[in-house]
């Protein structure tokens, strides 16, 4: 009798330890924090035409193509900037600015995350900083262990040089070592850098990449541990990367270079759009069936084969294409505020409503293009207008040079409301009557000058 | 040298006396079987066949309790299978051979320094002083545009740079493994001063048109060090997804990090680094077992980062004139043995034999109860390792460490000679170390490698790998064509 019951009690020992592995290497989201910087570093679109102004090198035609891309960007009037910027050195920015303004990032948001959280920085056992555009020596990720006295086997981790889209790579690699490691916290901080990079010269592709990025940042905690479950804000179900670098049009439509003068740039090539879209396709034809529910995979399968065959049988008139409804599997949508026509664009694909699209545009609206950090201002709108019960599937999607489509599916734990947002101070100002630029009409002047006899009058001053 | 012992006139006996314990506490389990085992084997003798056979049939075999046991012993040998991490292994690397044409004989550098420096004569002493103890040979490489005077550091000759090294040492990496593109799922790239959008790890995929399901990852910034970092993460990512091949590849671009200007501390790196590049094959394929060079046994990481002084010992700053550069400061050396010492209180309980483990605690409790003016215990390293590969960053990092561990001549030796025939090649510098004992012929299955390196934050990491198949010489390499001259000696100062 007792014979028996050993392999028994042996087996379900067994079970019990890869239940209980598989119990640990959950990724929450315990809390994270976007940066909001003070207001002396607004950028609005009259300070960005008389920064274009005093820039030498650009004549009339660069003037009127960026004012207008400035105009029709959905960028509204309170995105901030880098400080140099707004001191009127952009032309020869040092590394010292480069700095500063990470500093300023830092010292700014991770302390308030830390505040609010009540995690004391010794405790945090892994540090990824994704930081696309600067890479310093000491690292830094090594700054802000030195700020903050973190522990000596901390596992460090600084990405560079992967995109607006680099926010799902960091929680990859999180994600990985909650595999490995029990009772482990995390602290990912992405920015990005926009001193060094400003562009000088007055090539057009490049200048694009001043006029849309801003100033901007996010700083995440996240733990594998079981007893810190109850107060974790998400869950990370399901996380899919795409890769299109082997691609030659992927890879060069979004590069780094230096242009016929030798100043350096990002190049903004024109089959970007295309390129996104092929990696935004591939990216959702991989996660799809991870997400949607079985229903929804079925019915769009039959639609697909009864096409196929109707196709075949009658070789005119072809039925419209099924489209997937990803809001089946879906309740909030967060999308990279590449620009206007990238948000415009992904909702058409997936057929998203204003309703769906509201935050990533109010996001773009406000805050800009801030590169990997805007989906958690995108996701901190959605919070702050208290639209996430427990139980919502968030789906988080990015776009970044490489060509890269990174995109992630959330679990919301426990119904969240604002309590201490970025948005906190306005969101009840959103979403606004209209976000057209107010400017829009003023500058239909510079169409009527003939660029020969075209100068400023003195007493013109840039509304 | 401890000095618990007596003075050393009688050290000859001593040393005996050491060995003997070594050998008592190293096998002590050995030591308890023996006699246990010859006594049950005594016993049988002395029963006969017969009296076995009674007691075979004497054993009531009951089903259920065949199948229990049978059962028990599956089951724990399952259990103990599947919680054992998964080994990683290492199954080749290859390093970048920079072309004859990029080298920078001692000659060469003075005169280009000489020229573009020509209004800080101070400078040019300086530079010239640093060169004679440096330990450096006359075949190390600079890039191409740094050979120009003034150079020319454009973005398009760091892409350059970068292509021809990493290309080159990724394409001989596959000529050596036969690896296809398609079969890699995870790549790591790291180069510290270098990181264009799109990264250097797009670049790679780019070119060899690796899936679009890869797992790509670019660490820059982390320094000297950054190459076990990679190595670090490799081994994670492996652990959770099997059946993976991981590429790897540690390389440090010089163009555009050259200092022109002429602030003596920050004119040391441009001394001392030197182009190279590393790309290494990781697995964790069952297959790939019989054919790995080395398996994965250890990695320990240390952050100094928390304390002020270490933190800005190896710092990026703008000098008086705006141009940028890499201060040393002159506690280089003290903060690169602390680190050291944090390092090995990890990795020492890890990989010394009981032997020294216990020497250890005992000078530990001898001077935390009887006299604290006992020397601390150093543990002697080379009871857990045969090969060193310390980081080629300076001659004065080498003699610290050499000191430090107490290692001699020979141990040093592949560091010291990396240092001499490719100058201080960054991350990728282990490496080459690696690839000298190997052209040495002194790699023998089961021998044990620690890998330190050291870089700015101040971090200081370390691997411990050990040998799965005796290496024989004929295996190319980087040191294919010079390893006969080696090892040379290299007098304290060469006079310029």
């Amino acid at each position: 009798m007792f014979s028996y019951c050993f392999p028994l009690l042996c087996l379900f020992y067994n079970l019990w330890k890869i239940f209980d592995r598989r119990r640990h290497q959950n990724c929450y989201i315990l809390d994270y924090e976007c940066y909001k910087p003070s207001d002396d570093k607004k950028l609005s679109t009259r300070f960005c035409g008389e920064v274009i102004r005093r820039n030498k090198q650009l004549g009339l035609n660069e003037y009127k193509f960026l004012l207008k891309a400035i105009v029709s960007s959905g960028i509204g009037e309170d995105t901030y900037g880098p400080r140099m910027v707004l001191e009127g050195r952009e032309m020869s920015p040092t590394l010292e600015d480069a700095i500063i303004e990470m500093d300023d990032f830092f010292l700014d948001t991770i302390d308030k995350l830390f505040n609010k959280t009540g995690i004391s920085p010794s405790e945090i056992d892994v540090l990824v900083v994704n930081i696309s555009m600067l890479a310093i020596v000491p690292s830094l990720s090594s700054r802000i262990i030195h700020h903050y006295k973190m522990r000596e086997d901390i596992k460090v981790y600084n990405l560079t040089g992967m995109g607006c889209s680099a926010s799902p790579i960091a929680i990859n690699i999180v994600q990985n070592i909650f595999k490995t490691q029990r009772n482990v916290q995390a602290l990912i901080v992405t920015s990005e850098s926009l001193s060094l990079g400003w562009y000088t010269g007055k090539d057009r592709s490049m200048i694009l990449t001043n006029c849309l990025f801003r100033s901007g940042g996010c700083a995440i905690l996240l733990t594998n541990k079981v007893a810190l479950k109850e107060k974790a804000m998400f869950k990370l179900k399901c996380l899919v990367r795409t890769h299109h670098g082997a691609k030659d049009e992927s890879y060069d439509c979004c590069k780094q270079k230096e242009d016929d003068q030798g100043y350096e740039g990002v190049h903004l090539g024109k089959n970007l759009p295309k390129a996104a879209t092929r990696a935004f396709v591939d990216n959702l034809k991989e996660i799809a069936p991870k997400i949607l529910p079985v229903r929804e995979l079925l019915r769009f399968t039959l639609l697909t084969l009864i096409r196929k065959m109707t196709q075949k049988y009658n070789k005119t008139g072809a039925a419209a294409r099924p489209v997937i409804n990803f809001k089946t599997g879906i309740d909030h949508f967060c999308l990279h505020t590449g620009g206007k026509a990238v948000i415009d664009a992904v909702a058409q694909n997936l057929n998203l409503s204003e309703y769906d699209i509201e935050p990533a545009r109010m996001t773009l609206h406000r805050f800009g293009n801030t590169s990997a950090s805007s989906i958690w201002y995108v996701l901190a709108y959605m919070q702050a207008k208290k639209r996430l019960k427990k139980g919502n599937k968030v789906f988080m999607i990015s776009f970044g040079a490489g060509f890269k489509c990174n995109s992630c599916l959330w679990e919301v734990m426990r119904d969240l409301d604002q309590d201490g947002n970025v948005w906190k101070e306005f969101i009840n100002s959103y979403p606004p009557k209209t976000i057209d630029n107010p400017f829009f009409e003023k500058y239909g002047w510079i169409n009527e000058e003939d660029p020969d006899t075209f100068h400023i009058p003195d007493d013109y001053v840039i509304p | 040298m401890p000095q618990i012992l007596p003075n050393f006139s009688s050290s000859v006996k001593l040393k005996y006396v050491k060995l003997g314990y070594q050998y008592l506490v190293n096998h002590i389990l050995t030591f308890f079987l023996i006699p246990i085992m010859v006594g049950i084997l005594v016993e049988i003798l002395r029963l006969g066949p017969e009296e076995m056979l009674n007691i075979w049939r004497s054993l009531h075999f009951d089903l259920v309790q065949v199948l229990c046991s049978s059962f028990l012993i599956i089951f724990i040998a399952t259990v103990y299978f599947m919680s054992k991490p998964r080994s990683i292994y290492l199954v080749d690397y290859a390093c970048y051979k920079p072309p004859i044409t990029c080298r920078v004989p001692f000659s060469t550098f003075m005169e280009h320094s000489r020229l573009i420096l020509k209004d800080n004569p101070k400078s040019v002493d300086f530079q010239m002083r640093i060169l004679e103890r440096s330990g450096l040979g006359e075949e190390t490489c600079l890039p191409p545009a740094i050979h120009y005077i003034p150079p020319t550091p454009t973005m398009e000759a760091a892409r350059g740079e970068a292509e021809v090294v990493i290309f080159s040492a990724i394409d001989s990496l596959m000529a050596k493994t036969g690896i296809k593109p398609k079969d890699i799922d995870i790549l790591i790239v790291n180069c510290s001063l270098f990181s264009p959008t799109p990264s250097l790890s797009a670049m790679v995929v780019n070119k060899y048109k690796l899936r679009s399901n890869i797992k790509s990852y670019n660490l820059s910034g982390m320094g000297c060090s950054a190459g076990l970092i990679s190595i670090d993460l490799a081994r994670d990512l492996l652990q959770v997804h099997p059946n993976s091949h991981a590429l790897v590849v540690s390389t440090e671009i010089i163009t555009p990090n050259y200092y022109q200007g002429s602030e003596r501390a920050m004119l040391l790196p441009n001394c001392l680094f030197r182009m190279g590049g590393a790309a290494i094959l990781l697995s964790n394929k069952r297959r790939d077992r019989s054919r790995a060079k080395y398996r994965l046994v250890h990695v320990v990481r240390t952050h100094k980062g928390a304390d002020d002084k270490a933190y800005k010992c190896v710092y990026e700053q703008e000098d008086p004139q705006g141009k940028v550069g890499i201060n040393l400061s002159k506690d280089l050396m003290v903060i690169a043995g602390e680190a050291l010492k944090s390092n090995i209180t990890t990795i020492g309980p890890l990989v010394l034999p009981a032997s020294e483990q216990l020497l250890f605690l005992f000078t530990l409790i001898g001077r935390k109860i009887f006299n604290p003016k006992w020397k601390p215990y150093i543990p002697d390293f080379k009871q857990a390792f045969e090969h060193f590969c310390i980081h080629a960053g300076g001659r004065a990092v080498i003699d610290e460490l050499q000191k430090n561990l107490q290692l001699s001549a020979e141990h040093v030796e592949a560091s010291r000679m990396t240092l001499h025939r490719f100058g201080n090649t960054s991350s990728s510098s282990l490496w080459y170390e690696l690839g000298y004992i190997e052209a040495k012929g002194r790699m023998k299955k089961g021998d044990r490698i620690w890998q330190i390196a050291f870089g700015s934050g101040f971090k200081c990491n370390s691997a411990v790998w050990k040998c799965n198949r005796t290496i024989s010489t004929k295996t190319d390499g980087p040191w294919q064509d010079c390893i006969d001259k080696y090892p040379v000696h290299i007098p304290e100062i060469v006079k310029l």
